[in-house]
């Protein structure tokens, strides 16, 4: 029971920092139709950001807000450069042009900064254990969780109680309505992706607290993990997001509890395979983003 | 199936002029030169043969495919167990059973059994990749590249796990990569002209029209899936077989992304784009691998990059994508020809036969909101049904429910009788209901005829492509559009894109046909020109109409019968003038506070 209490943890933890980047990228699908693969190099930036405001000499805690911030705004120049001139493309032609910024990033990152991981230490009182309950619980993972869960409220909050909020979920529903009703569209998307960068910058904070350091593919790996999940939950739902991002989570570390050791090897296969078994019965995900056909 | 039906006129020769493009420079290097610029050549024909895979689901479907790779790494995987001498064979891979560790294969063979192997994969992937929205699809495949990447690295034993297998022969020389290449050339270039082919490529411009006219969507991409994928295994197999030693590593995001870019960068729709863009992107690869380890511009000395290939590659994306989306060839295949325009056939369309729509009951509702609420109403053919209401009456909903697009809550839609609500588009399509959209979709990059023929096609299976471009273009013809045949469906003006629509509805024979909005955006002249046409279908040829449009004088001409929706519900149902006359329908239009004092019956005989 504690063993399984133990791994409800971990899956929320894990499936929270999933939800968060799959949030991000339905974010920006559900307005623009981009899925961006670009999205994990914005986790990558914050990584850096932090490694050299700390070398800097910054205090930890501002060293991390700043790398938040880089994400942020990284989030909102990588869309007025890379693709603001494809606005209005078919859905694989801006696929293309963010898997084409992605790896020209890897490339910069692994020549001007290093291909080998640079070391950003979690602070102590994160590496000790917690006694919640008469359960002893990694203070990173309710840190994530908490983390997470204050996400989610404050970015519900902004999504339902301010104008640009509204504004934003409005187009993401329909985004040619909302500029017939004469929202400024640059602005809205401009506010997705600064929302989408601020996610993947607070998830590179999680990852950063349970690997301890950064390389130029740290956010390749989390973010592939994260588009699964948004299809998992349905693409551009913002709620199937979360919904497949936590599921993702859950599938995963189930099978890394009670998969037999000899299969262990196997695991990522099978979760992926799990998902995909999912996608036959809901080819939609699981919370479907409603669109008319007119 | 007639094997006529399969081949377009045109596609053999343009696939044998692709061929000589190919194969000439190929053999004249293969016989002039030995060394390093043999081995560029073969390589850059193992790289088309994987382009060319790529493009015949990617390019042909519009969904982009990383999963392709993964059938290269199965390929090369299955063909190396099959051919590698089994003295090397009981090292390598101790846990095989002793049947495979004992036998060793030729090329062919090992070929052949690879790719059915593969095939047999991929359908069944398939089944559930080609199912999920283009977006998702992508993002499926993704997960298929990682699933078979972590699986032959886990099953070490079976495989090599992430280490090198070695000791596969050298069986890619530049004759037999060559011979390869042309086969996956001309299966590419007929494939594409193809009957599936062609309603691939539909269902790429717009998936729900193609399910208007009765197209599977799933199944035309599944088709173009699996003889993909048995294609990238060959070319994955060519590829082990030219290397001799490789690792899974090899078979994952740097060669998709090599793979992608050519295709990208040559134009993704058409055949001759993938040849082109794998030349153009091989030799700029070959130069950047030579810079890569620090150069001298004159006096400047550049120091090592790191990944230059794939800065390069990256480049070569975004400058195709900013400066020309389509492609250095968009859509454009090599012709030697050009084609003259079909003659019409003389078929003189049947009648269609006499049929009743029944809707009892129907109820759609989104959440709370209710868009249509227990509508009843029949339709006979032969008969013109005016459907009109204000905005946001539910009108388009109603006809969504009736064609399939949406699903509805409660009640029924009976086809002579039989219930056929909740069922796919696609099917009710195939039942003989056709429709138009409100907004009009058509095969944008098809040219006119091609659209006409996608609908054709689905319903005459049998026939041959010649008598489909006839009746084709009687079709266009018929509805005054007959010398744009060649055109794409794109470029037309608007009026002329609601005639080749109504064209296409009508190329499946169908029994009823849901027109939304057809005059919309027409002037005077041209609404007027479509009247005369809709009158005649139902007297030429019996089809039932149910036409839903704004413009009540044009609805109030041609309709001898019209019902009137409000907030979701039937107000109304009767003839031109009962309608005028009836108070509901005036509130509805006008409003109930002052709507009947202020307006006198006969304006509302205006445009709404």
């Amino acid at each position: 029971m504690d063993l399984f209490l133990q791994q409800v943890v971990n899956a929320l933890s894990l499936g929270g920092t999933y939800a968060l980047l799959a949030l991000g990228l339905a974010v920006v699908f559900s307005v623009l139709g981009l899925i961006n693969f670009a999205h994990g190099e914005l986790m990558t930036l914050t990584g850096y950001a932090i490694f050299f405001a700390l070398a800097a000499g910054l205090p930890y805690p501002v060293a991390l807000v700043l790398g938040v911030l880089v994400a942020t705004a990284s989030a909102v120049v990588m869309e007025r450069v890379a693709f603001r001139p494809l606005r209005n493309s078919n859905a694989t032609v801006m696929l293309l042009s963010s898997f084409a910024v992605a790896a020209m990033l890897h490339v910069l990152f692994q020549n001007l900064i290093s291909a080998r991981p640079k070391a950003i230490p979690a602070p102590q009182f994160l590496m000790r254990n917690v006694e919640v309950l008469g359960l002893q619980i990694g203070a990173v993972q309710l840190v994530s969780i908490a983390v997470t869960a204050i996400s989610l409220l404050g970015l519900t909050l902004f999504l339902r109680r301010s104008t640009l909020g509204i504004a934003t979920r409005a187009a993401a529903s329909d985004f040619n309505i909302t500029r017939l009703m004469g929202i400024n569209a640059n602005l809205v998307i401009s506010t997705a992706f600064a929302i989408s960068g601020l996610l993947a910058g607070i998830a590179a904070l999680l990852w950063l607290f349970q690997r301890g350091s950064v390389d130029p593919l740290m956010g390749f790996l989390p973010v592939l993990k994260a588009f699964i999940a948004a299809v998992l939950g349905g693409l551009g739902s913002l709620s199937g997001a979360v919904v497949g991002g936590l599921l993702l989570g859950f599938i995963e570390v189930g099978l890394r509890a009670y998969l037999p050791d000899g299969m262990q090897a196997y695991r990522e296969a099978i979760g992926l395979t799990i998902v995909i078994a999912v996608l036959f019965f809901y080819p939609s995900g699981l919370v479907p983003r409603r669109e008319a056909v007119r | 199936m007639a094997v006529s039906t399969y081949l377009a006129p045109d596609a053999a020769k343009s696939a044998g002029l692709l061929c000589a493009i190919v194969a000439v420079p190929a053999l004249a290097i293969g016989i002039a030169f030995t060394g390093p610029l043999v081995t560029t050549t073969t390589n850059f024909l193992v790289m088309l043969t994987a382009v060319l895979a790529l493009g015949m689901f990617s390019g042909n479907s519009g969904i982009l495919s990383f999963g392709h790779c993964a059938f290269m790494a199965l390929g090369a995987q299955i063909s190396a167990t099959l051919t590698i001498s089994p003295a090397l064979k009981k090292s390598a891979f101790p846990l095989l059973p002793e049947m495979i560790l004992q036998s060793q294969f030729g090329l062919p063979a090992a070929l052949l059994v690879t790719m059915l192997l593969v095939g047999v994969i991929a359908y069944v992937i398939g089944k559930v990749i080609c199912r999920l929205e283009g977006s998702s699809a992508s993002i499926a495949t993704l997960g298929l590249l990682i699933i078979v990447e972590s699986l032959i690295v886990a099953a070490q034993g079976y495989t090599r796990g992430n280490q090198a297998v070695y000791g596969v022969p050298k069986l890619t020389s530049l004759p037999v990569a060559l011979v390869l290449a042309l086969l996956a050339i001309v299966v590419a270039r007929l494939f594409r002209d193809s009957r599936p082919g062609l309603l691939l490529r539909a269902s790429r411009d717009n998936a729900p029209a193609a399910a208007s006219i009765g197209i599977d969507v799933a199944t035309q991409r599944l088709h173009a899936w699996v003889l993909s994928a048995m294609v990238a295994a060959m070319s994955g197999a060519m590829m082990a077989h030219f290397l001799t030693v490789f690792s899974p590593k090899q078979f994952y995001f740097d060669l998709t992304f090599a793979i992608i870019a050519m295709l990208v960068v040559g134009g993704m729709m058409s055949v001759s784009g993938a040849v082109l863009g794998a030349l153009v992107v091989t030799l700029m690869v070959e130069v950047l691998r030579r810079l890569e380890n620090g150069f001298a511009l004159g006096p400047v000395s550049v120091p090592q990059i790191f990944g230059l290939t794939q800065i390069g590659l990256s480049v070569a994306i975004l400058l195709t994508l900013y400066k020309r989306r389509e492609g250095l060839l968009a859509f454009a295949e090599l012709n030697p020809l050009k084609r003259a325009k079909p003659a019409p056939s003389d078929r003189m369309p049947e009648r269609a036969p006499p049929a009743r729509l029944e809707i009892a009951d129907l109820r759609k509702a989104y959440g709370g909101v209710v868009a249509v609420d227990r509508v009843s109403f029949a339709l006979r053919a032969g008969e013109i049904l005016g459907l009109i209401g204000p905005n946001g009456s539910g009108k388009t909903t109603l006809l969504g429910c009736i064609a399939g697009t949406h699903t509805p809550n409660g009640g029924s839609v009976l086809l002579d009788g039989k219930p056929i609500e909740g069922q796919s588009p696609d099917r009710i399509a195939r039942l003989g209901v056709g429709r138009t959209f409100q907004t009009v979709r058509l095969f944008a990059n098809l040219t006119c005829l091609e659209n006409v023929v996608a609908a054709l096609t689905e319903r005459h299976p049998h026939w041959s492509r010649q008598q489909l471009e006839a009746e084709a273009q009687r079709l266009l013809d018929e509805l005054n559009i007959g010398d744009l045949w060649s055109q794409s469906a794109g470029t037309l003006a608007y009026g002329q894109q609601r005639r080749l629509e109504i064209a296409r509805a009508l190329a499946i024979d169908p029994k009823f046909m849901l027109l939304d909005e057809p005059a919309a955006g027409m002037n005077d002249a041209e609404s007027e020109d479509l009247l005369q046409i809709l009158g005649w279908l139902v007297d030429q040829r019996g089809l039932g109409l149910l036409i839903v449009d704004h413009d009540l004088k044009l609805i109030m001409r041609l309709c001898p019968r019209i019902i009137v929706l409000n907030k979701g519900q039937l107000i109304a149902e009767g003839s031109p003038t009962e309608i005028q006359g009836d108070a509901s329908v005036q509130q509805a239009y006008l409003g109930r506070r002052h709507g009947v004092e202020q307006a006198p019956p006969q304006t509302i005989t205006m445009r709404a």
